[in-house]
């Protein structure tokens, strides 16, 4: 989704499309195998292992422990192991709550519009009408652009002298959409559901596609107009891609960085100042300690998050 | 007593009123395919008709034609005396049971019952008296809060039928609502089915590939090829009365066997030269023939009427034999490399491949117009 390393969710990734391709008389015949085969398994695992290991679990095990240190200000003065009082004081601190609650904001803003505006155009787009091709390829577009190319866009777009946004909304000469307190996380997050679009749209047309026609014809033929259809039949069959959508757009949304290093720097007043920005902040003034705390705590947090999300959405979803 | 009234407890399963449907000159064109070619067809009300025909003789594009799931390129579809042509599909009150049973995978079997219903804003207490009447004739109450994935094929099948039955609807249209079971459900089935035809006195229009299927489920035999309509009458006419060769060919089971034949009536008797020997004309057959002044003739023999026979008029030599128990069918090789087959009832005969055999003809053989494959009534 977004160019921000996805390392911390991509264990979580795993899970869901696990999830999704779950299997289980499988899953338990496997238990019964013989301990040949499951060396032979482990050693095909191994590779993914490996990698996930030098560049995953190390880093993660790694940063829990910076978490233990303060680094002074100065290069040139050993960082002290404090123990978990850099925890407990970054954790309870005002910054870390307020760069949060932003983040929650930045998802809010972010993940049920581009997954509404995803089902909407991929729903639009399934109609079998002259043309539509070229509506599926503007729609699928945005997949072909990086964060840096959208962010770009939409700094010119929403430049306050120049800009066409500020045009269009009558305060060109102004401060800027961008230097607004109110708007400037909007603004960031319009960037990044239009930036998630396409991906999103590519999703929900293939889940859509995947739906068999006569359930859709049975429907009509039982008396279902097109808004109950969709409601009863599609959404529903719709239901796991939903689902997926939502948890890697929620990942996505906590690791989203370069729109807001491009566009806002955090600013302005911290009004742009999510979790992940805070934390390269930190770590751009050397503060390490504070940074490996921030990471830390990301990456809880993201796990919780799915961990809930499985728990309780999941069982609302439907798999085939 | 209204229709709602009638919508009451297993007796009155009936529908009010079973419509009629017809096919007024209807053609369906998928850029250049014909599917459906100038059909003119009507079902009467209650009638239970069967289009039949080979793979991609349209019946599916017919049924769904009826259905409103396709528009026709040409002609007027009706429902009882409407003309439905831009009626949607929701509005025409039929039921569709489908070859994949269309089953909502998400919702369990009342849901599945029920969502024709509730999609026309029955009242709930109705609702569950309906879902409970139709799910006990059909022997589904104890399946009602499974999901569709936790069904066999039959139950699957059965309710599907269940929610077509439940909302009483004009008539029913089925699109080989058996083939994907095995023989023996199928059978089961099929008796069922007709059945519930008999006791719901609806109007059905029942699409099928399987001639045995046609031959027990119709009260009437549509047969399509390429499109277009080639007979449509009773199974037992259609059987003994072929309107042509085409038709001949795919009724029957094993298939009549269809040979090209020039006619001979030189020496008095009249007869069908064809690969092998010759077949014998009654009088009435000559006349027919020589009144067309045809100099050939395809002929058509079903396998039932062969026989071995040593003062028979067919020389073939046995290439394969198959014992199905009660019958013994037999595959014959002519002189000219054609196969023909020959249905022995009863025990095992001696005959085996390699075996040659002289074989007779029962009665007259069909004739048909070697140009056109109509049939020469006689
Ligand atoms: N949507 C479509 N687009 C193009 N051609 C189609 C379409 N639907 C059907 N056809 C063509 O129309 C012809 C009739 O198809 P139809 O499905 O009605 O056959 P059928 O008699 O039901 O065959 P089967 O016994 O295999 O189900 C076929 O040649 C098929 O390829
Ligand atoms: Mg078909």
């Amino acid at each position: 989704m977004s160019d921000a390393g996805l390392a911390p969710g991509a264990a979580a990734l795993g899970e869901v499309a696990a999830g999704a391709a779950r299997d289980a008389p499988n899953g338990r015949r496997r238990l019964g195998r013989t301990g040949r085969e499951a060396a032979v398994g482990y050693l095909f695992v191994l590779p993914a292992m490996a990698i996930f290991a030098v560049f995953v679990f190390y880093p993660l095990l790694r940063t829990f422990w910076l978490g233990f240190f303060r680094v002074a200000p100065y290069p040139t003065i050993p960082s002290k192991f404090v123990g978990l009082s850099q925890y407990k004081s970054v954790l309870t601190s005002h910054d870390f709550w307020a760069s949060l609650g932003r983040t929650v904001e930045f998802v809010i803003l972010t993940v049920p519009i581009g997954i509404l505006l995803g089902v909407g155009l991929a729903t639009l787009a399934d109609a079998r009408i002259r043309g539509i091709r070229f509506f599926r390829t503007l729609y699928s577009s945005t997949v072909a652009t990086s964060v840096a190319v959208a962010s770009v866009i939409f700094f010119t777009l929403l430049n306050p002298t120049v800009g066409l946004f500020s045009y269009w909304l009558g305060i060109e000469g102004g401060n800027g959409i961008l230097q607004s307190n109110t708007w400037a996380l909007p603004a960031v997050a319009t960037v990044t559901v239009w930036q998630n679009i396409g991906f999103t749209f590519i999703l929900m047309s293939a889940a859509l596609q995947a739906i068999p026609q006569d359930l859709l014809e049975a429907a009509r033929i039982d008396g279902a107009g097109g808004r109950r259809r969709f409601w009863r039949v599609t959404l529903p069959l719709l239901s796991p891609t939903v689902f997926f959508a939502g948890v890697v757009g929620i990942i996505a949304s906590f690791q989203a960085f370069g729109q807001i290093d491009l566009l806002t720097q955090g600013g302005p007043d911290n009004h742009t100042m999510v979790l992940i920005y805070y934390l390269y902040t930190s770590f751009q003034n050397n503060d390490f300690g504070t940074a490996s705390v921030l990471a830390t705590a990301l990456f809880f947090i993201l796990l919780a998050v799915t961990l809930v999300q499985f728990r309780f959405i999941e069982r609302r979803v439907f798999y085939g | 007593m209204d229709a709602r009234d009638s919508r009451i407890g297993l007796g009155e399963l009936a529908v009010a009123e079973p419509s009629r449907l017809a096919f007024e000159g209807v053609t369906k064109r998928f850029g250049d395919v014909v599917a459906v070619d100038d059909l003119t067809l009507e079902v009467e009300p209650g009638e239970s008709l069967v289009l039949l025909g080979p793979s991609g003789c349209g019946k599916s594009t017919a049924l769904r034609i009826m259905a409103g799931l396709e528009t026709p390129t040409a002609g007027v579809v009706r429902i009882g005396d409407r003309v439905v042509n831009d009626v949607d599909p929701k509005d025409r009150d039929v039921a569709m049971v489908f070859q994949s049973y269309a089953l909502y995978p998400h919702l369990n079997v009342r849901r599945n019952i029920e969502f024709p219903l509730r999609s026309r804003h029955v009242p709930a207490d109705e609702r569950d008296r309906l879902v409970a009447t139709t799910a006990q004739s059909l022997g589904l109450e104890t399946l009602l809060d499974r999901k569709p994935a936790q069904l066999s094929g039959g139950q699957r099948q059965r309710v599907a039928l269940a929610r077509a039955i439940v909302r009483h609807p004009r008539a029913f249209l089925m699109d080989e609502p058996l083939s994907n079971l095995d023989a023996r459900l199928r059978t089961e089935m099929r008796a069922e089915l007709a059945e519930l035809h008999l006791r719901l006195g609806v109007t059905v229009l029942y699409v099928t590939h399987d001639q045995v299927e046609a031959m027990t489920m119709g009260q009437r035999i549509a047969i399509l090829r390429d499109g277009a309509l080639q007979q449509v009458d009773a199974p037992r006419t259609v059987h003994d009365r072929p309107a042509n060769a085409f038709v001949a060919g795919f009724i029957g089971s094993p298939p009549m066997n269809i040979l090209a034949g020039r006619v001979d009536t030189t020496d008095g008797t009249a007869e069908v030269v064809v690969d092998g020997g010759s077949i014998p004309l009654g009088p009435a057959a000559a006349a027919a023939l020589r009144q067309r002044g045809l100099p050939d003739v395809t002929v058509g023999v079903r396998p039932e009427h062969l026989r071995a026979d040593p003062a028979g008029t067919l020389k073939v030599t046995v290439a394969l034999a198959e014992y199905l128990g009660h019958e013994q069918h037999l595959g014959c090789r002519l002189p000219g490399g054609g196969l023909l087959t020959v249905r022995l009832p009863g025990t095992r005969s001696a005959l085996g491949p390699g075996d040659a055999v002289t074989l007779a003809v029962e009665g007259d053989p069909h004739l048909f117009d070697p140009v056109d494959g109509n049939r020469i009534d006689v």
